[in-house]
Parts: structure tokens; sequence; C-alpha cells
């Protein structure tokens, strides 16, 4: 009897939970207390004939400080507030949990309890950040505040009605700090869409080079063809010790290659004429959707498939993902290897020579002049004159909101900030002879228990500043380069030496021109958001192709899908950027 | 005898075996609650939300801020060239599916019902349902590996052995893609796809057999005398319901085996759907697609369902 209870009560209590389990999704999301962002607003002022500076100064005329604002201020919220923090989840090896680990803890605990803050971190997938955000909106469930590095997306947000516009006066009295980095950086000209406040800018040092990122290249490969200096990328010289590294069998595609993923695909600053034509970089200059029919395009495609049809790119590239790339770097089927700096050299340098102790492994510098052989420039797209963009959810209390604001502040504090990227004292970093922090082993060496996240918890610390930055450029160029079990220890010097003669040489080309920032629209373009998602997907299809074809159709073939790639919307977005343009909203060339 | 001619007393009778029934099995009620619920929430609860397609919807304004545009969602999704392309190359592949992949399970049952040795019969049913458990994403990086051309498994063996010298394009040439992904399709499904044939064989009657036997039927001949006409309902069931889904498109399939030189046959509706709504966050204009295939999948069945009727079988509904 009691035996047949206890089954009625076993299979009454899984129906329950199966059910319960099934309608949990079921609830209604948190009422937002403010109204979502408006639809972009046409007759917004068009006040981009200023300089940033200009339009900084402006704005920060109207805004006044309290003396006691800031952390000082700061009571616990009566009742608990959630704060839902995006995370990028780049899906990387040997990095923890991005939305449970010691780190968010850490966070909930130096700050979050302070202040009566749950904090929730959201993950959000790197390579598919739109789709994300989407499927969050839809469920109501919308991060409290919103991040991402390019500004067309932030403006698509912002047409969609997933942003809240701000008062920088509260923001300013809430998070005093944040607001002067912002004023010290010229940015306030940035926060603005269609005439209304929606961003916050975190700051990026070094904005207009590009030195993180960084070019690895076999140079014992080079030495024994011949080259005692690396040769300048697509030039004659370049081919040359290319066909000769294949001849000699050390690879049978040196060139490698992979498949593109369309959002920074063939960047082709390098195919462009400087100065550029103002309304050309309007229309086709942006990197997100890449400009396929624009001649500096052409050019680069031409190369490509010049390296195809020679037999240098391997024929299986399209097929090929960046892991896989990787790997064929480190199995010494490629010649090169470009990521950035913290982890090319600690997982991919550290992982070479540790497979092949006798390899030589080199920095490619930055050139600074002109290649006539291949006809391009050594230019590089400038970052944005900040790091990440951060917008606030339509969809968040006013509660969650100033949480928000708060963690902000509390997060580009000194301390907080020096903690969070480093970690702790002698298990992550040591001070050096400067007092100035080195990390004392690569990230996927740390101890499992305490590693810190992507890129030293970058992916949380974006939120205030772009780069760990610590003393000069050559120091913070040095901690940035750990020392590591395989490569030998003159080697990481000679690295830190390239990377940072990188750095000055950026700087040289930036000063001559040839590190254009992209154009910026101070309105949404309706057309981008219509059409960028077939635009990348048939890039990457006609591109191939085009790659693919022989030297002779080389012409017809790319006008052919030039058109074609007009037609299904790239020419509807070229015509719109270009009466933003004339209209006076967007920034210049130049500016 | 109708309800209407049941006396009082007999009616009382009938309540009190119902109530009875209830008590009885009352924990098979509560177990069917959870089904009966997953409906309601998931299928009927959610007619409400399809009012979207007739709107300019965005997430984050809801109902009632977005904009009311009546059949402006329709218009848009069908003159556009993409959706056109994604459409026809959907209805190919899913006919092409139907037509291979519906034979299939049923000839491998009549084939696993012929088998002697027990033992045997159940490690082969093991093996063939096996593949059902895969996801698609293993499956495509399975393929991958399996038929690159240069670098895949089957390529290296048949150049190594001198058959071919060229790699077989099994999956970036488009007519060898389609055959590949269709036969990969088979051999996913066909294995599971037999659980409901051979149940339904056992059903008939032994003795049918055993006469077949001693008037001198062979295998072939009790197969397709016996075996076939006593699934045949079964069969025309499923057929039915399979053509519903012929404006079906499954999206981990179709990723999981594209890449950039076959986009003109993978980019089919589950494609076009997820750029379009997910990616582009045009809510209406995908649910514009995906109720357009359920009206078309469900006019479809209806239309299949008449003719079996016709055809003298016993219909789905």
């Amino acid at each position: 009897m009691k035996k047949r209870m206890m089954k009625r009560l076993l299979a009454l209590a899984l129906t329950g939970v199966m059910t319960g389990g099934a309608l949990a999704g079921c609830g209604e999301a948190q009422a937002p207390a403010q109204a979502p962002a408006d639809a972009p607003a046409a007759e917004a002022p068009a006040a981009e004939e200023k300089t940033d500076e200009e339009k900084t100064a402006e704005i920060a005329e109207t805004v006044e400080v309290a003396a006691e604002a800031g952390i000082p201020g700061y009571t616990p919220f009566a009742e608990s507030v959630e704060l839902r923090i995006p995370v990028y989840d780049r899906g990387a090896e040997g990095v923890p949990d991005v939305s449970d680990n010691y780190w968010t803890k850490w966070l909930q605990e130096n700050f979050g309890d302070q202040y009566n803050i749950k904090m929730t971190f959201v993950p959000i997938t790197r390579s598919d950040v739109m789709t994300d955000y989407s499927l969050l909106a839809a469920g109501q469930q919308l991060p409290t505040f919103l991040m991402e590095y390019d500004f067309p997306k932030q403006a698509q947000w912002a047409a969609d009605g997933y942003l809240v516009e701000y008062d920088l006066n509260e923001f300013a009295q809430v998070a005093p700090t944040y607001y002067q980095k912002m004023v010290d950086n010229n940015q306030l000209g940035y926060t603005q869409l269609n005439g209304k406040t929606y961003f916050a800018l975190a700051e990026r040092p070094y904005y207009n080079t590009n030195y993180t990122w960084v070019e690895f290249v076999r140079q014992d490969w080079l030495e024994q063809v011949g080259y005692d200096h690396i040769p300048y990328t697509n030039s004659d010289e370049w081919f040359d010790a290319m066909k000769k590294i294949q001849e000699a069998g050390l690879a049978e595609h040196p060139a490698g290659g992979q498949m593109i993923d369309g959002l920074g695909s063939d960047q082709n600053y390098g195919f462009r004429t400087y100065p550029m034509n103002e309304e050309e970089w309007a229309m086709y200059g942006d990197y997100s959707i890449v400009s396929l029919g624009w001649e500096p395009n052409k050019n680069l495609l031409r190369m490509e498939n010049k390296k195809y049809n020679l037999g240098l790119l391997d024929p299986e590239y399209y097929m090929t993902d960046g892991e896989t790339a990787k790997a064929n770097f480190i199995n010494g089927k490629s010649y090169s290897y470009a990521q950035y700096i913290p982890s090319t050299v600690s997982d991919v340098v550290e992982s070479l020579y540790a497979l092949n102790p006798d390899a030589k492994v080199a920095v490619h510098v930055q050139e600074t002049e002109a290649d006539a052989t291949s006809g391009t420039v050594p230019a590089l797209r400038s970052n944005n004159p900040f790091g990440m963009m951060i917008s606030f959810s339509s969809q968040a209390s006013e509660d969650q909101i100033k949480a928000a604001w708060m963690y902000m502040e509390w997060m580009i504090q000194e301390e907080n900030l020096f903690n969070f990227q480093w970690g702790l004292e002698g298990e992550h970093y040591k001070l050096n002879d400067k007092n100035l922090p080195e990390s004392v082993c690569a990230l996927t060496d740390q101890p499992v228990e305490h590693r810190q996240g992507f890129n030293y918890n970058k992916d949380y610390w974006c939120v205030a500043i772009e780069a760990r930055n610590a003393g000069t450029i050559e120091d913070v160029i040095a901690a940035a380069v750990p020392n590591t079990d395989h490569i030998p220890a003159e080697t990481i010097e000679q690295f830190k030496k390239d990377i940072i003669q990188t750095y000055y040489n950026q700087v040289a080309i930036s000063e001559k021109g040839w590190v254009p920032v992209d154009c910026m629209f101070a309105t949404t373009i309706d057309s981008v958001g219509e059409y960028q998602e077939t635009l990348k997907d048939l890039y990457k299809t006609y591109r191939d192709e085009i790659v693919m074809t022989g030297e002779d159709n080389f012409d017809s073939l790319y006008d052919q899908r030039a058109q074609e790639y007009a037609d299904a919307g790239y020419q509807a977005i070229a015509d719109e950027r270009l009466e933003a343009l004339k209209s006076g909203m967007s920034s210049k060339l130049g500016n | 005898m109708t309800k209407k001619n049941l006396t009082p007393e007999e009616r009382a009778r009938h309540k009190r075996e119902r109530l009875s029934h209830i008590r009885r099995d009352w924990q098979l009620y509560v177990m069917l609650l959870f089904p009966v619920l997953l409906v309601v929430f998931f299928n009927y609860a959610a007619y409400p939300g399809m009012r979207l397609v007739f709107m300019d919807y965005k997430p984050a304004r809801g109902y009632a801020g977005s904009e009311w545009v009546g059949l402006e969602m329709f218009r848009k999704v069908f003159s556009e060239k993409e959706f056109q392309k994604s459409l026809i190359t959907s209805i190919f592949f899913n006919l092409a599916d139907l037509a291979i992949t519906f034979p299939m399970p049923v000839i491998l049952a009549l084939m696993l019902n012929e088998l002697r040795y027990a033992r045997f019969k159940k490690v082969s049913q093991t093996i063939l349902y096996l593949p059902h458990f895969l996801s698609w994403p293993i499956i495509g990086s399975l393929a991958y590996i399996m038929f690159k051309p240069t670098t895949g498994l089957v390529n290296m063996a048949l150049m190594n052995l001198g058959i071919i010298q060229k790699g077989i394009p099994f999956l970036t040439d488009k007519w060898h893609w389609a055959v590949t992904y269709l036969l990969v399709g088979v051999w996913q499904t066909m294995g599971w796809g037999t659980i409901i044939y051979l149940a339904a064989i056992t059903g008939i009657n032994g003795e049918l057999y055993e006469a077949s036997m001693i008037d001198g039927a062979n295998r072939w001949q009790r197969m397709w005398h016996i075996t076939l006409p006593g699934i045949r309902p079964t069969i025309v069931t499923l057929l039915i319901m399979n053509i519903g889904k012929v404006m079906g498109s499954n999206f981990e399939r179709l990723t999981s085996f594209g890449n950039s030189q076959v986009r003109d046959y993978y980019y089919q509706l589950a494609v076009y759907i997820y750029q379009k709504g997910l990616a582009n966050s045009q809510f209406s204009k995908a649910t514009a697609v995906g109720v357009f295939q359920s009206l078309v999948g469900l006019l479809l069945v209806l239309l299949a369902d008449r003719i079996a009727k016709k055809l003298g079988e016993d219909g789905l509904l």
C-alpha cells in the first residue's frame, strides 16, 4: 500500500516538475520604468561641421557636477536591483565560463554586495552579436546596458527601440570620473544620435594605432630561402619568397588562408589612393559591409586571385575556420599568423615552439613607405576615438540604469581597474623595478581556480578602457608580452622591441594620413539594417568565386558580381550614406 | 443507440463509469496534463502573437508601440528575390528528400524483418539507429572531414588507390553537394524511421505467412503480398504527414553543410528566416514566412489526405 502511494506521489511530483520546468519561461518580465527610445528623427540639428573638440566643449558646458557626486554619495538600494551585464562569449579555449567564475564573484562581492545590486552576466556570442541582442530584446531580457565597438550596430539598436535616452547631467552626478574622462578624451560629440544622447564612451588609449594586432612570420623559412628581412606583404619580393618556400618543400601552400566571416573582412586600406575622396570614403569606406565594386576592393581581390592561382593559398581555404588556420601555423603549414598579442604569444607562438623548438618566429614590423611593386601603401584602419560604446536598455528600470552608471564609475577607479586587469599579485603579476605590473605567465598558465577571462578579463573591464595601460607605451607593450615556457627569453625581448617599433611606425603612417577613421553617421542608415546580413552572406560567396576564378576571367566575373551585389542592397546603402554626408549628418574626412 | 436515446439511469451509469475511470487511472490523467499544457501554452497561447505579421514589430516597443502595416510584410517578402530563390530551393530539396528519404525506412524495415538471426538483427538495428542521436553540427563536421576535395579521407583514399586523379568536390560543387546532402540525410534518418514500420509489421497476423508458405510463396512474394499491404495504412499516414513538411526547412542541417561555394543550394527558407528575422531583427518578416510555410503545409496535408481517401485509404483525418 505504501509502495503504491509512493509511486503515485512520485508520478505527481515528476509531472509537477516537468510542467513547472516547461512553463518556467512564461513569466512576465519586469516592466520598464522608462519609455523606449523613439524612432530616429530626421530633423536633428546638423552640428557636424564642428570639430570633435568643439562639440565636446559645447555639450560639456551644459553639465555641472555637484561637489559630493560619485562614489562617496552612493548608498545601497533599499531593494535589491538586478544589474544585467553583457559579456562577450568568444568560445575561446582555456578561459573560464564568462557568466560564472572567480572574477564575476569578485565583482559581486566587491561592488554588487556593497550596494545591494545583484549582478547577472549575460553571455553575448562574439561572432553573432546582433542575433543575440535581438533574441534578448524579444524575450524582454536585454542587458541593462548594451556594449559594442561598432557604431552602426548601436545605431541599429537605437532605431529598433532597444535604447533609452539618458541625461548627461544625471550621468555626471553618478559617474563624475567616467564623465570627466569622456570630456578629457573629446568624446562627448559621439554621445548623440539624431540629436539625442544615447551613448557613453570608454577610453581607447593610442586609438590611431593598431599595435596590439601582430603578425608573426616564420623567420627560419625566410632565412632558408635566402631572405635576411621580412618582405612587404603582397610585394614582388613577398611573392618570390613564398614561391621559394613552396619550392623548398617547407610548406605546400605558405600563404595559408581561412574563410572570411563578413564583418571586418578584406580591409582594403592599403589598396586605397590617399588622400581619399570624401564621398567615396563615406559611401564605401566603412569596414563592416565589404565594398565589393569599389576599386580598392577589386585590387585586393586581384591580389588574392593571383595568390590562389599560383597555389600559394590553400585550395580549401574557404572551408578552413579560424581555429584550423591557427593550427596550420602552429603545425608549420603556413608562413604567417596574425592576432592580438597576448593570445598570439601565449596560445600560438608558444605552441609552435613547443612542437618545433628549432623554429624561429619574428614579428612583422609595420612598414612606413609605399610599395611600388604591389601598388599599395602601408595603411590601416584607425580605431574609433573611443573604446566600447555603451548604451542603456529601454527595458531597464531607472534603478537598474543608475546601478549601471555606478558600476561604470566604480570600474574606472584606478584601484578597482588595476585589481581586475592584473589579477592577484604573485599569482598573475609582479611589480617590476619601475614598480609597474608585469604578467608573470600566459593566461592559460594561470591557476584554473583564479584564471582570468579572455585577454586578461578585458571583456569585463572594457566598460572603462580598452587596454591595460600602466606606464609608457614601452611599458604597456612589455607587459602585454608575457614570458612563456617554450619561447627563448631573447626571442620574447625581440618581440617586445619589434612591437614597440611597430607602434612608432604606425604613429608615423598615421601622420601621413594613412590611418583613416571610418565615417560615422549621426543618423540611422536604415538600409544597413535591411540589407547587411544578406550582403555579408553574398559577399562570402562572390569573393571566393572571384578569388578562385582564372586570372583571365577575373575582371568580367568581378564586374558581374559587383553589379549583383549593388542590386542586392549595397547601392541603396551607398546612396543613403551619401545623402547623410551631404546633409551634414556624418563625420567629415580628416576630423 | 445515440446519446439522446439514453435513459436517465443509463446516463447516471455512464457518469459513474467515467468517474470511476478517472479515480482508477488518475496518475495517467495527471501525466497527460503535461503534454496538454505544453500544447495549450506553446501552440494555442502563441496564436495572439501571430498578429505581428501584420505589424512592423519592434521587440523593444512591444505590440502596442509597433506600427500596424496590414499585409505589407507579406507583400515585401514575396517581392524579395532572396525569398523567391530560397522558396524554390526549399521546395526542390524537400521534394527530393521526400522521394529519396521516405522509401528508405520502408525498404530497410522489410529487410530487417527478413533477417533470421535475432542477435544479428538487434545489433544491426542498434547500429542503424545511432546516426539519429548525432546532432547535425557533428554530422556536418564529420562530412567535411570525410569529403573535403583534397584533404578529405574519402578523396585521399580514392586518390591513393589510383581510382581518381583529382578530388571529387562532394561538398564544394553544387550538384555534388546536393547529392551528398540528401544521402547523408538518408543515412541519418533511415534507421530510426524503421521503428514504426517494424512495429506495424509485428501487428500482421502470422497465420497469413504460414498459409502463404503452404501455398508455396517465396520470400519476395510474402513481402510483396502480405508485409507491404499489412503496413500500407502506416505508410500512407506517414506519407501524408511528410508531405506537410515540403515547405519546411532544417536550419541546423543546412548551416552544418553550407559553405560559400554552394550558397545557391543551402540558402533555403530556414536560412532566409534566420538572416532576416533574427540577425536583422525583422521578426515580422520572419513570422510572415513562418505563417506562409505553415498554411501551405496544412493545405498540402489536407490535400494529400483527401487524395488518399479517394484512393480508398483510411487517410489521416
